[in-house]
């Protein structure tokens, strides 16, 4: 057999997704099946949480968080990376480095200036209390909003750049034809513009969605008493009890469900496309 | 576009997103007791004989200033190993050959499966000339005795998880831990944000034994009510810093150690024991059965107790001294404001070993109570 050179290039990345990706998640995979008193393969970490219902609920309004971060992230993105990659000539470079500033910035040093700015006595306080919109505190940390805040922040640039590049690919005389066989500008936004730009959309809001769903930091600080995500009982479990068995059940859960929502999302950007 | 173009953006993205997010994360805790670094990784160049000790980094016995007195009258050299958790330790002592650990710093939650297991050796206390200065109770903590009645470790440090609240605004010293569960507080609590202290809690307040709690069903009630009067729940020292600092809280569960340290560093911040009780910790040297030093470990841990050791240690930041010669010589101040004194001693119950299917069952009702 003829060894292909440039195959060969791709042996090191190989081997590296082999090593670090693909064994350590089949160790995983099988920690999940351990029983926790007697070490052999048994489904009683699986049926416990399918038979506890707080790990249902708990998992299900994890969920809604994930989806209504994207929904916000897709509602502030989509506008920007289409200015910027129709309207912006010069300037677009500036608002893209600004746009992925937050992927520079640790992920603590992020969490914790939302902390900052959002907290009773903080920046966003006394702004509001200064123009009289609040009196005391403005209660935002410490619940679910100020997750969902911290979150969007820290995941919304992966939706823009990847809206970006789907429109800055697409040729605008698709555009122009639109236009002069007279449709309106929402018709040729609605049937020309975003059907092209679906498959960015759609590897935007996975890219968003997958990591909310797994999200414990962002929840754990910035949510408080009511911070409780099913990432927080993953991280709990692993860390706080040793229970790795349980916790890696859960984890592999989540994992179907990422699989199954970027299955769904797949799906969705190419039926759009094809349409 | 083709099909697979959905799949290119994507891999493509994702290589951007692998690319800029190269920030990692991770709760940091870091030792709150400890004190001055040393270099414990330092070989000697004589044949001097070598003392190998298991403990926890930055917690005395790796600070070289403490440790040359003994070093020089003994003429031999200490020789640090690091344990990661109380579970680590017992691994290592499971597993070490002949005199590779010759003192080890075992606590309470894992010393009954060492002494079971016949990991350690008996300790003859009359050869411990600072014994009779420890605090009574600890001359008979009862995770230190075996079943036949010899004691197979020797408390060492201790400290306590209990009520610190902000003297500016709460004028008089909670004297109850209910003080935690607490209406007139709604909003300025800050509980912590771990099974086993948030139990232990509720239990101490409802007048149950917080290591073998009769009715947990209460204590999640209790736990239920107790969410809404949180400013938030902590679960690094360090945000509980931050909340006491910026004034968002008024009391708190936090341990004795940290309140001593903020109150140095001039924060308004009491610490007190309350009467129904509070959750203890105690650090015990022991020397393991396989050690081939068993003289000199003894008189290591002789050196250890000691009331000019421990003061040293104590009063420089360490956790509180289990030699009440020692207590008594520290700054009143200070020691008050980690209670260190008798009587907050004697209030305190000692967390103690627990199964795993316990572990569990205490963390899914912290759980279900966080979640709700």
């Amino acid at each position: 057999m003829k060894v292909n050179k440039k195959s060969a290039m791709t042996w090191p990345a190989m081997l590296m997704l082999l090593c670090f990706t693909l064994i350590p998640l089949l160790i995983m995979f099988e920690t999940s099946f351990r029983s926790d008193e007697t070490g052999t393969l048994t489904l009683e970490n699986y049926k416990k949480f399918f038979t506890n219902f707080m790990y249902i609920k708990l998992t299900g309004s994890t969920l809604l968080m994930s989806l209504l971060v994207t929904v916000i992230s897709l509602l502030i993105a989509y506008p920007l990376a289409y200015i910027m990659a129709k309207k912006l000539k010069g300037l677009k470079n500036v608002i893209l480095v600004l746009t992925i500033i937050p992927f520079f910035t640790n992920q603590l040093v992020r969490v914790y200036s939302w902390l900052i700015f959002l907290q009773d006595g903080g920046i966003l306080n006394r702004l509001f209390m200064s123009f009289g919109l609040a009196e005391n505190g403005l209660g935002i940390l410490y619940t679910r909003a100020a997750v969902v805040i911290g979150l969007t922040h820290a995941f919304f640039p992966y939706m823009v750049v990847t809206i970006y590049m789907a429109l800055e690919r697409m040729d605008d005389s698709l555009i122009e034809a639109s236009m002069s066989l007279g449709a309106s500008k929402w018709t040729t936004f609605k049937d020309v513009i975003f059907p092209i730009s679906m498959p960015g959309v759609m590897s935007g809001v996975t890219i968003v969605f997958v990591p909310c769903l797994g999200s414990f930091v962002e929840p754990r600080i910035l949510g408080g008493v009511n911070g409780t995500v099913i990432g927080t009982v993953i991280e709990d479990q692993f860390f706080q009890l040793y229970g790795w068995n349980f916790g890696a059940a859960i984890a592999f859960v989540l994992f179907a469900l990422v699989l199954i929502f970027m299955g769904a999302f797949g799906a969705l950007g190419r039926r759009w496309e094809t349409e | 576009m083709k099909k697979s173009s959905f799949r290119k953006v994507l891999v493509g993205a994702l290589a951007v997103a692998v690319m800029f997010s190269m920030s990692a994360c991770g709760n940091s805790t870091g030792t709150a007791d400890g004190n001055s670094s040393g270099d414990s990784s330092a070989q000697s160049d004589s044949g001097k004989t070598k003392l190998y000790v298991v403990n926890w980094k930055d917690y005395g016995t790796d600070d070289k200033e403490l440790m040359k007195q003994f070093e020089e009258e003994n003429d031999c050299e200490i020789v640090n190993t690091y344990m990661q958790s109380e579970d680590d330790l017992l691994t290592k002592l499971k597993t070490s050959g002949s005199g590779e650990i010759d003192v080890c710093l075992p606590n309470c939650t894992i010393l009954p499966a060492a002494i079971e297991g016949d990991l350690l050796e008996p300790i003859d206390t009359s050869k411990l000339t600072n014994f009779n200065s420890l605090f009574d109770r600890f001359k008979t903590q009862k995770e230190c005795l075996g079943d036949d009645g010899q004691m197979y470790a020797v408390p060492v440090v201790w400290g306590s998880t209990a009520v610190a609240y902000n003297t500016d605004n709460v004028k008089e010293a909670p004297t109850t831990i209910k003080c935690l569960f607490d209406e007139q507080y709604k909003g300025k609590i800050a509980f912590r944000d771990d099974y086993n202290d948030a139990i232990m809690t509720a239990a101490l307040a409802l007048g149950q034994d917080p290591n073998n709690p009769s009715d947990l069903d209460a204590i999640k009630e209790l736990l239920l009510k107790q969410k809404s009067l949180n400013k938030t729940y902590w679960q690094t020292g360090d945000e509980f810093s931050k909340l006491f600092a910026s004034g968002q809280i008024d009391v708190g569960l936090m341990w004795s150690g940290q309140s001593a340290t903020m109150k140095k560093d001039g924060e308004p911040i009491g610490f007190v024991v309350p009467e129904d009780g509070g959750i203890g910790w105690v650090d015990n040297f022991a020397i393991p059965k396989n050690s081939k030093n068993k003289e000199l470990a003894l008189k290591f841990i002789d050196y250890m107790i000691s009331k000019d050791v421990q003061y040293k240690w104590s009063s420089n930041g360490g956790p509180a001294p289990s030699n009440q010669e020692a207590a008594n010589a520290i700054d009143p101040d200070y020691a008050q404001s980690a209670a260190m004194d008798e009587a907050s001693l004697n209030r305190l119950t000692f967390m103690e070993y627990r199964d795993d299917k316990t572990k569990q069952e205490w963390n899914d009702l912290w759980t279900e109570v966080k979640a709700s």
